[in-house]
């Protein structure tokens, strides 16, 4: 009960802010246009290839970092800065309801993203021949790291709301260069390759390109597991972060 | 009933709390009072189980509290700490929720709280868009969602103009009739007077005073106090002290606690030969009490 609540209540205050609510439906959408036609004009691929190629780092190594990551920092260091939190320490709602409430409206959104951009490919005659089921397990997985991640940062390193657009800006967009989500990995120099290897982003974007274009287990499988321990990690450390803040904050 | 047996707090070397016992009985008013840093905040977190208290113990109705105790206590904080882009129903409806109150009780209970608080016609309104009495009085509908046994109003009034303070103050009324037991800490002792059955004290984290209003204006022996405006004031004190009568200082002028009534002919007669520019009088008030318990005289 408390989950849905905290989920339903922050997808109300996003649909209260209607700007932002349209602003991550076009985000992703422009960067998947920029992607594949990036990639189409760079690559010589044909347009519904490059819309094949574009589709899994926008959905994962884009939208859902900016939307899952991005907001559930935003979501937690608000309610810090608003002290709503306090009143929640006042009621009996559970870290861990907290905790799904936040994954579960991320969801929705990253889910809602993901459709934008699916229908987007598809338009463009995009076809994805790998595992639905196993594309969806990476897309909840993805979610379930941002989100520990967004905790972690929320609670631990952003006090207020400016500081979520200097972390952001700081580790994120590195980040998502270095995972491959704007400039193919196969493009970079051999440093930084080695570099991507330690970016849990770059693993998130293979596992995903790869399910979702069919590429060999044996090929993806890899990857995959190294985002199963890294969404493990983050829930874990989201978890204890938030035990913390719990410690240093709880009283009125 | 609410039961503070013992309560110790230490924050590093500071001793916040110090040996606090208190009770109130259920269905009535508790007032706490105390200068800022007198441990009232810290009493309160402790009540609601978000700080552990290095000594004692706190029971509501014989069971101590706990997380799983959460719900018989419903608090209004010093703060509105609202969501603001919610509307009033929204709010409501949130924190219902979190209580594990749904479907048509949950519709029912939000209509009710907004129809306490007077903001029925608001609830569409976001609470942004609301004045600060209106947030004010959106918070404790929030603390009563859930029907709490137990209210904690911190400052509720703090800040409101008149009108709101005589809604806030009728809410009050209406919940204690109803039979929940309310705790308030408030700097307005006037508040204090009109509403608590009963009145602690705290200073340095000790409760240094308790009792109900009448019980506490024992510690001034005076059936009320004059005040005389003079420009001989040394005159008015000398001839005070000639006459037995204790004099204080309670800012403006020099008061004497009188402790058989007197009319105003009696009065005059006291202070014969000395030039007066008035004189006032005044019933023993919970601020004379209070400023003769914290020694601020």
């Amino acid at each position: 009960m408390g989950t849905i609540a905290v989920a339903q209540r922050i997808l109300l205050e996003l649909v209260h802010r209607r700007r932002s609510l349209i602003l991550w439906a076009v985000f992703p959408a422009f960067i998947l246009l920029l992607n594949a036609t990036i990639l189409e004009e760079r690559a010589q691929l044909s347009r519904a290839e490059a819309y094949q190629l574009a589709t899994p780092i926008t959905i994962v190594g884009a939208a859902l970092f900016f939307s899952c990551l991005g907001g559930s920092i935003a979501t937690v260091v608000a309610e810090r800065e608003q002290k709503t939190i306090k009143r929640l320490f006042l009621s009996p709602l559970t870290g861990l309801s907290y905790f799904l409430g936040i994954f579960l409206a991320h969801s929705a959104i990253g889910i809602g993203q993901t459709l934008v951009i699916l229908a987007i490919a598809l338009f463009f005659g995009a076809e994805f021949t790998g595992s639905f089921f196993l594309s969806v397990i990476i897309i909840a997985l993805s979610i379930l790291s941002y989100v520990g991640t967004g905790f972690v940062l929320g609670t631990q390193i952003a006090k207020r709301t400016e500081d979520v657009n200097a972390l952001i800006a700081t580790f994120g967009v590195p980040l998502l260069l270095l995972g491959g989500s704007f400039v193919p990995a196969n493009l970079f120099p051999q440093s930084l390759k080695d570099l991507a290897f330690w970016n849990p982003v770059f693993h998130i974007n293979e596992a995903l390109a790869g399910t979702m274009n069919d590429t060999p287990w044996e090929e993806v499988s890899y990857h995959f597991t190294f985002l199963v321990i890294f969404a493990l990690v983050m829930v874990l450390g989201g978890w204890l972060s938030y035990n913390r803040m719990l410690n240093r904050e709880r009283s009125l | 009933m609410l039961k503070l047996e013992g309560i110790s707090k230490k924050f590093n070397d500071r001793q916040v709390l110090s040996d606090l016992n208190l009770t109130i009985e259920l269905a009535t008013v508790y007032g706490l009072l105390g200068p800022n840093g007198a441990g009232k905040t810290t009493a309160i977190n402790i009540i609601c189980n978000l700080l552990k208290p290095d000594r004692g113990l706190v029971l509501f109705n014989d069971r101590p509290i706990t997380n799983q105790t959460k719900a018989l206590i419903g608090v209004a904080p010093q703060q509105n700490l609202l969501y603001q882009t919610l509307t009033c129903g929204e709010n409501l409806r949130f924190f219902g929720k979190i209580y594990g109150i749904s479907g048509k009780k949950l519709s029912q209970r939000v209509e009710e709280c907004l129809e306490l608080v007077g903001l029925t016609d608001r609830v569409n309104s976001p609470a942004e868009t609301l004045s600060g009495g209106m947030q004010r009085r959106l918070s404790m509908a929030i603390a009563l969602i859930h029907q709490p046994k137990l209210i904690i109003l911190d400052e509720p009034t703090t800040g409101l103009d008149l009108e709101a303070r005589y809604q806030m103050w009728e809410v009050i009324r209406h919940l204690q009739r109803s039979g929940t037991t309310i705790l308030i800490t408030t700097h307005l002792l006037d508040e204090v007077e009109r509403l608590c059955h009963k009145i602690g004290i705290l200073q340095q984290g000790k409760l240094v005073a308790e009792g109900t209003l009448a019980q506490l204006r024992q510690r001034i022996q005076a059936k009320e106090i004059i005040t005389i405006q003079s420009p001989q004031e040394q005159a008015v004190i000398d001839r005070g002290k000639s006459l037995g009568l204790v004099s204080r200082h309670y800012g403006e002028a020099t008061s004497f606690w009188i402790p058989e009534l007197l009319d105003l002919k009696q009065i005059l007669e006291y202070f014969d030969g000395i030039a007066i520019d008035g004189i006032s009088r005044h019933p023993v008030s919970l601020e004379h009490i209070y400023l003769e318990v914290m020694g601020y005289i």
